[in-house]
């Protein structure tokens, strides 16, 4: 009796293990296309749908193709690694070698690239900060103000850079400039200055704020990235007055038309490309536009579909 | 003695120790009403705000028609933000499926376990699986999401695939009940241990003196008497299966549509929907979640209604 157990344990065992080490079949062209997104409020889905043209599906689900994934940027990535027959998107910066990521339009996904303006999935980094005359008081806003200048400069491209981000040109150090900004030469550690907006450009903005406060007379820069929506919100719209107020905002995607503030507080620090990627198993390298948009409209149901 | 009796203090209390006894029952009574009146500005807060999609015009959308979002079979038809036909119907029947499943494999595990940690196990093991399954309990869920998206998901992927079916990457029914089951396991077996612990050992030894053998007095006996305690596990258990949102968002696929029967078919519970995209939205769309808080509670309080009405007809019997 007790051998009979055995056995049965042992089996059942086996069938476990071999559950777990039968990824090594060849991939299946004929098989259905799983497809990953982002949910609708995020900004990376916004970038990715208006990049493919298919602005419709930016905020509308019902457009996708049927039994489509929802998961955030991680999890789009980590599925990847698992699912053979998968595609997703995620931001260029999350990219590494644990899943393939394809070129879009013939173009290879690198940094390069992109600051060459070749690839053409990317969507902008911007920032905006509070109406000029409605800061508390002149060292807010002078530190604000030297901060956005800062974000320009080659020591702020540097940082924008090694986060994964790519930024805009410049040739100006903070050296050059830093005479213009008067307000860094004293003392500012009691000041604090809110920072929020984009939650995909918090990385970059803490890099950021980490490298200007000793430069600008040790400032307390505060952190609080709770979204894109709340870039704007939180300086000049809406919220502008509430506890949750933020002197800088950031948002990943074009300001709209409801977030358009007042002169000279608005620009550009960066682009963050978007990637398509899918399982290092799958043998399609390259996509395009038209053809990730079927994908996502379910036009195409099977990987032959795209191949061919 | 003039001046005594003039006190109110002193016409209220006879001696010292009956005013400490009145303040410290007081102080009990006022913290007992502070804690009790939180579910009720939870539960005032939650409707004011769910209440908002179907009262006001939401800016222009359109109040949301409150039957069909009940029944509806599609999260949000149309565009985010210009739409106002949100239906929960489907993901109602999917949170209740899948806290179904959940319960069935880690009721029967949780209460042998209890079984084996009470009567069975030798003292120091019991002890020691005692402290495992507290530690288990205490365990976040975010740890059991990452557990689920990298071990569950991996294995029902691969677990698809021997039936020949292509999962999305593994996130499924199948995948959700798992990491369900796993969560709620800590909590049955907690409570079912206390409630078999305190089956009277009379009883036992009755059992035991008629003849009968140590399994069958603990099937037939102990567990029968301690089954009330142990459907109260169950209720507890339930209810963290409904309520569960990090862990469940990380593996079930957050489906947009449905209801998903099929075990490898992607799924989605009200409480993952309510934390999808909840940082980065705002207006009807971030209204409509307190709404679909509002319709959980509501499936909570029913399902909890009806497993209490189950356990009563179950009854009770000799337990200390």
């Amino acid at each position: 009796m007790k051998k009979i157990w055995l056995i049965v344990v042992v089996a059942i065992i086996l069938v476990g293990l071999t559950a777990c080490n039968s990824t090594e079949e060849t991939w299946d062209s004929s098989s259905n296309i799983t497809v990953y997104t982002r949910d609708t409020s995020s900004g990376t889905r916004a970038g990715f749908m208006s990049g493919i043209g298919f602005n419709e599906a930016k905020e509308d689900d019902s457009l996708l193709v049927n039994g489509f994934v929802i998961k955030d940027n991680t999890g789009i990535l980590t599925s990847m690694e698992i699912d053979e027959y998968g595609i997703g998107f995620i931001s260029l910066a999350s990219l590494n070698n644990t899943v393939k990521g394809l070129n879009y339009e013939g173009v290879e996904p690198t940094i390069a690239n992109v600051i060459n303006n070749t690839y053409g999935l990317k969507r902008p980094f911007n920032y905006v900060i509070r109406s000029l005359d409605d800061f508390e008081n002149e060292t807010e806003k002078g530190i604000t103000l030297a901060f956005i200048a800062f974000l320009g400069t080659t020591d702020g491209l540097d940082i924008i850079m090694n986060k994964g981000a790519i930024p805009l040109d410049s040739t100006q150090t903070w050296d050059d400039i830093k005479n213009e900004y008067a307000v860094c030469n004293q003392d500012n550690s009691n000041t604090t200055i809110k920072i929020g907006g984009s939650d995909s450009i918090e990385k970059i903005a803490l890099a950021l704020t980490e490298a200007f406060a000793p430069k600008c007379g040790d400032f307390i820069p505060e952190h609080d990235h709770t979204g894109s929506s709340d870039g704007f919100k939180r300086t000049q719209g809406s919220e502008k007055d509430s506890d949750n107020y933020k002197h800088i905002g950031f948002a990943s995607r074009p300001f709209k038309d409801s977030e358009q503030g007042s002169v000279d507080t608005q620009g550009q620090l960066a682009w963050d490309a978007i990637v398509v990627i899918v399982h290092l198993s799958n043998q399609l390298n390259n996509v395009s536009a038209e053809e990730l948009k079927k994908i996502y409209n379910g036009e195409f149901l099977i990987w032959n579909d795209v191949l061919d | 003695m003039e001046l005594l009796k003039k006190n109110p203090f002193r016409d209220k209390f006879n001696s010292k120790k009956e005013a400490i006894d009145y303040f410290v029952r007081t102080f009990f009574m006022i913290s007992a009403i502070i804690s009790s009146s939180f579910i009720i500005i939870i539960v005032v807060f939650i409707a004011k705000e769910g209440i908002k999609p179907f009262i006001t015009d939401n800016n222009g959308i359109g109040s949301v028609n409150l039957f069909s979002f009940i029944t509806g079979k599609v999260w949000l038809e149309g565009t985010a933000f210009l739409s106002n036909l949100y239906g929960v119907g489907f993901i109602i029947i999917n949170t209740l499926y899948i806290s179904f499943f959940a319960l069935l494999i880690s009721m029967p595990i949780g209460v042998l376990t209890a079984l084996f940690i009470a009567k069975i196990a030798p003292k120091k093991i019991a002890e020691f699986l005692r402290t495992v399954v507290e530690l288990l309990a205490a365990i976040p869920s975010i740890v059991y999401g990452l557990f689920g998206s990298g071990i569950i998901l991996v294995f029902v992927y691969n677990f698809a695939k021997i039936f020949g079916i292509q999962s999305k990457g593994g996130n499924s029914v199948l995948a959700t009940v798992l990491v369900l089951a796993l969560m709620i396991l800590p909590t049955i077996t907690a409570l079912s241990e206390v409630a078999i612990r305190s089956v009277r050992s009379e009883i036992e030894h009755g059992s035991l003196a008629l003849g009968a053998t140590k399994t069958q007095t603990n099937f037939k006996i102990v567990l029968l008497s301690a089954k009330s305690g142990i459907f109260t596990a169950a209720i507890l258990g339930v209810g963290r299966a409904l309520g569960e949102a990090t862990a469940v968002s990380l593996v079930a696929g957050n489906a947009r549509s449905g209801p998903s029967f099929g075990f490898f078919e992607t799924t989605s519970t009200l409480t993952s929907t309510m934390l999808q995209g909840l940082k980065e939205t705002v207006g009807i769309d971030y209204d409509i979640r307190f709404s679909v808080g509002l319709v959980l509670m509501v499936v909570i309080l029913l399902t909890n209604l009806m497993l209490n009405f189950a356990k009563k007809r179950v009854g009770n019997i000799n337990v200390k």
